[in-house]
């Protein structure tokens, strides 16, 4: 069908449509209010209930720091002598001023009982206990050992501890002195360095702030990206599903352009909404930031200076820029998929909390701005920001923008670029879907009533089943044995084999069409010719992903992936081979193709097969497949894994070359392990280090080899292929592009 | 200029039972002729138009506007459509002369031939008293006569109206039918389905009815009608086997 139109005229009708939408934008008040009120008015009532906070912070940490008068009673038989000594200490004009000292210091002589007396009804802050001979110890070379009652609690007993503390010292330093004197020593002898800090002195309050800045940075960033994401909420639900519930989005689907264009459109008007509030909530963050910093006191002001300042700002605008083009295309996916204006709420309400999830997991410690987290969506461009901001609130002298940054936000673009264009294939599959273009009213009832027998499960059937095999998966961890030999297969059999029957009874699906369940190629030498090219691809996987893990992460494996590695090893010594290689090759691999290349990917195919539908089909049941391994570390190569079988499904209708691939790929590393010697081979160097490189070459030529075998082999069926049945052949695609 | 041969339209209900909306369906509409296209609730009326605008995908069979199939050329067959449904709206917050500017970008048209297209229609279709007003503030009469000029900005060859009159007046529904009347005799080929037939049947050149996804009967009003006392409407209930309504006497 693109064919049929020219880029030239494709560009113009998106133009026109989103000319259009944001015509019907600008006059929606809950946009303007969502767009230009809210940000206006958030910031200022934020930055002033938190700088009224600040300010009563920093009071009372004034007031805590503050010296106060220091009330000693001293009691016991050396008690007048050591009070004595005291005096002298706090009648001392040499004393060096101390941040510590008391404002003022009183000792009282008392009898135990008048002392306890007097310092349980509070007349003193702290009771001495002064021992007999304490002066003689003093005096001579002795320790003197004090015991001390402080009264009060929290900072006020802090303070007075503090004060204590400081006087005490002071005591024992002019002991000290008068004992080295004694000796002949000159005094320098126990001050052997003296540290004196030229040129302006260290506000009193900064090092308080500057706990407080990167924490209520990182706060506001996440708003900045929730307040961001909020933008799309309104214009997206009124682009698609306010449309479809006015009857307009008909209208718009009979255009002369394909539904790309029309989708691409209605993106690029909810983009420049989101653009527009993200604009208007830096602008109010700056604003308010510049009045913010009246309010606070002069000593806890920071010396940004502006140049730096715009840098960091600047970064951080580059990198929410993605993160609106992505707010936007999620926003614009989620409402396809709902018919009515509430059914949309409803739905994107759960999605924008789920953003400011992901968006808050960016604050967490460790969650630096580089390295693969600047991929995450929503996450990686708070954390890029924060490392940005909280790198200039520490003072570093080290330019805003460097090369790891640069790297980071390219990332995290590209990331956001493929996301957003993934999403937008996704919906303009689905707003020419018929049965969401013109179904009736979601009802709960239907999913309570056994479905008519059909070929396929529906997407939503698909994810339904991921999700409670991902569920059962996540709560089996808490169940499972130590001892993997009774683990895995209780893992398997909660995890895919109970969901998957339970599914495919109830949804009446047909197995053979939802699994692939044929020999590849209709069978013969071309079968047997793509089962060994799929087990040659399987052979070079495993050694592809391992490099790729290494490329990735290093060597350093987290402690849950070591103690995984030590419990295969365990398994691996403690049975014979072929139990464990059942174990952890066989039933693994026909499991999870049954479930992620059979149940998944057939579900999200659909009825109707495109080449778009099918590739977002394959790359989603491949992320879907990675995330079931749980741990980040294995994540990169099932994900690599799950492409291949996907397409190797795709590409011969049959699991079987699926099957034969990841039972290959998943013996590699149990054969690495016999060849390596298994007792003395440690999981990490099997896992990554233990490949020389000639045996990665090796291993790439046998991936390629598999593949490009594999794709001569087992083309795609047309429908004037007469060797297969009729439900096998691939539609014609369909009259929309 | 519109053609459906052998048209087979099946879904799947919510229960996954198969539904056959449109079951082999045949029919042709000429340059400057305008067709009634008569069944009850369900007959598949709307799916086939659906068809027709490119909106549902044929199951088998073939649809063409303008010799472009709108399977495999439906963006040709978009260009010479035009198309209006009962529940096909206007923008509620876009005004009748913006509506008929974005829409006819969005069909390419450059800006003197829109400005003047879209005059043109304003006036033709009685809009200049509400032209700047926004869509959701005019009455339905005039969001329906907006939604026709805004399905006939691009001037199409073929026009698919599914029910064009149904929430209009009687007075309302005469005007529309009477620019109908016009657009046909300027060469436009016009599919148009209603329950009205009263209204219908003497500006309609022929009718095509359907029951259950079938064609039962088409032709002339005339030959429909032939040695029928009750005229169109009998020989509607007869095609589609239900028994006319008794008369009521007084």
């Amino acid at each position: 069908m693109s064919g049929e139109i020219g880029w030239r005229e494709r560009l113009r009708a998106a133009g026109a449509v989103a000319r259009r939408d944001l015509l019907e934008f600008v006059r929606d008040r809950r946009t303007l209010f969502i767009t230009l009120l809210m940000p206006m008015a958030m910031y200022p009532v934020l930055a002033l209930s938190s700088t009224l906070g600040l300010r009563t912070a920093l009071s009372d940490l004034e007031a805590q720091q503050a010296p106060r008068p220091l009330a000693i009673v001293a009691s016991g038989p050396d008690a007048p002598r050591f009070a004595a000594r005291l005096d002298i200490i706090a009648n001392d004009e040499s004393r060096l001023p101390h941040p510590d000292w008391p404002a003022s210091l009183t000792i009282d002589v008392q009898p135990p009982d008048r002392a306890k007396a007097l310092f349980e009804e509070g007349k003193a802050d702290v009771w001495l206990d002064v021992a007999s001979g304490a002066i003689g110890e003093l005096d001579g070379d002795g320790t003197v050992k004090l015991a001390a009652r402080v009264a009060g609690s929290g900072a006020t007993e802090r303070r007075i501890r503090e004060h204590v503390t400081a006087v005490m010292r002071r005591l024992a330093d002019v002991t000290r002195q008068r004992r080295i004197a004694r000796a002949g020593l000159p005094r320098t002898t126990l001050e052997p360095l003296v540290i004196d800090f030229v040129g302006g002195t260290q506000p009193a309050s900064a090092p308080a702030l500057r706990g407080v800045v990167p924490t209520a940075a990182g706060a506001v960033l996440v708003l900045l990206a929730l307040l961001t994401a909020t933008g799309a909420f309104y214009p997206a639900i009124d682009a698609i599903a306010g449309e479809k519930e006015r009857g307009t989005v008909e209208t718009l689907l009979i255009a002369p352009c394909g539904p790309g264009d029309i989708v691409l459109g209605k993106f690029l008007a909810v983009f420049a909404v989101t653009l527009m509030t993200l604009a208007m909530n830096a602008l109010s963050i700056a604003l308010t930031a510049a009045v913010l910093l009246g309010y606070l006191p002069d000593d806890v002001r920071l010396g940004v200076g502006a140049a730096r300042a715009a840098a960091c700002a600047g970064v951080t605008l580059v990198g929410y820029v993605g993160l609106a083009a992505l707010a936007a295309a999620m926003c614009l996916a989620v409402t396809a998929a709902s018919k009515s204006v509430k059914e949309a709420q409803n739905t994107l309400t759960p999605v924008i909390l789920l953003v400011s999830a992901l968006a808050g997991s960016a604050l967490l410690p460790g969650r630096e701005g580089h390295g693969w987290f600047a991929a995450v969506p929503f996450a990686g461009q708070v954390a890029i920001a924060k490392a940005t901001l909280a790198g200039e609130a520490a003072g570093k002298a080290t330019p805003v923008v460097t090369g790891g940054l640069v790297a980071s936000l390219a990332l995290s673009l590209l990331s956001s670029a493929a996301l957003t264009w993934l999403l937008l294939r996704t919906t303009a599959g689905m707003i020419t879907d018929e049965e969401l273009l013109f179904r009736g009213p979601d009802s709960a009832s239907g999913v309570f009533k056994r479905p008519a027998a059909r070929r396929r499960p529906t997407p939503a059937e698909g994810f339904v089943v991921v999700l409670a095999g991902l569920a059962a998966l996540w709560y089996s961890q808490g169940i499972a044995p130590e001892d993997l030999a009774r683990a895995l297969p209780l893992q398997q059999a909660l995890a895919v084999v109970l969901p998957l029957v339970a599914a495919t009874w109830w949804q009446r699906v047909d197995a053979v069409e939802t699994f692939g369940l044929r020999w590849p190629c209709g069978g013969g030498a071309r079968g047997w010719g793509a089962v060994v090219a799929a087990a040659l691809a399987g052979l070079g996987m495993f050694a592809v992903g391992a490099t790729l893990l290494l490329a990735l992460r290093g060597t350093a494996l987290s402690p849950e992936a070591r103690r995984l590695s030590e419990r295969v090893v365990d398994l691996v010594q403690r049975t014979p081979w072929w139990f464990s290689w059942a174990l952890i090759a066989l039933v693994p691999a026909v499991c999870e193709e049954l479930f992620f290349r059979g149940w998944l990917l057939s579900a999200l195919r659909s009825e109707r097969e495109a080449r778009g539908r099918t590739a977002a089909a394959v790359a989603l049941q491949a992320a879907a497949f990675a995330v079931f391994h749980l741990l980040p570390e294995r994540m990169p190569q099932t994900l690599l894994l799950g492409l291949l079988t996907g397409w190797m499904v795709v590409r011969s209708g049959s699991l079987v070359p699926a099957i034969v691939a990841h039972v290959v790929h998943n013996s590699v590393p149990l054969v690495l392990l016999a060849l390596a010697g298994g007792a003395e081979t440690t999981p990490a160097t099997v896992e990554s280090t233990g490949l020389p490189p000639w045996t990665r070459a090796a291993a790439a030529g046998s991936l390629i080899l598999g593949v490009v075998l594999f794709s001569l082999i087992a083309r795609p069926r047309t429908a004037a292929s007469a060797a297969v049945p009729p439900h096998d052949r691939w539609r014609p695609r369909g009259n929309q592009e | 200029m519109i053609e459906v041969i052998d048209l087979v339209k099946h879904y799947r209900a919510a229960d996954g039972t198969v539904v056959r909306a449109v079951d082999g369906v045949s029919l042709e509409v000429r340059p400057g002729e305008m067709v009634g296209l008569l069944g009850a609730n369900g007959a598949g009326k709307t799916t086939t138009m659906r068809v027709l605008a490119t909106l549902l995908r044929p199951t088998t069979g073939t649809a063409r506007i303008a010799g472009c199939d709108v399977r495999t050329h439906p963006i040709g067959a978009r260009r010479h459509l035009g198309y209006v449904s009962a529940t096909t709206g206007v923008p509620d917050r876009l005004t009748p002369r913006e509506i008929l500017r974005s829409y006819g970008r969005i069909h390419g048209l450059g800006p003197d031939v829109l400005e003047d297209r879209v005059e043109k229609l304003v006036g033709v279709l009685d809009l200049r008293s509400c032209a700047d007003r926004p869509c959701g503030r005019l009455s339905s009469g005039q969001r329906q006569r907006v939604s026709l000029g805004r399905a006939l900005v691009h001037d199409p060859q073929a026009l698919v109206l599914d029910e064009p009159t149904s929430a209009l007046d009687v007075m309302g529904s005469r005007d529309l039918l009477d620019f109908l009347v016009t657009l046909r005799s300027q060469g436009h080929a016009i599919l148009l389905s209603t329950h009205r037939l009263h209204e219908t049947e003497r500006r309609c050149d022929r009718f095509v009815i359907i029951d259950a996804g079938k064609v039962v009967a088409q032709g002339t009003r005339e030959a429909l009608a032939a040695g029928r006392p009750g005229g169109l409407e009998e020989a509607f209930f007869a095609a589609v086997a239900r028994p006319a309504p008794a008369e009521v006497v007084p």
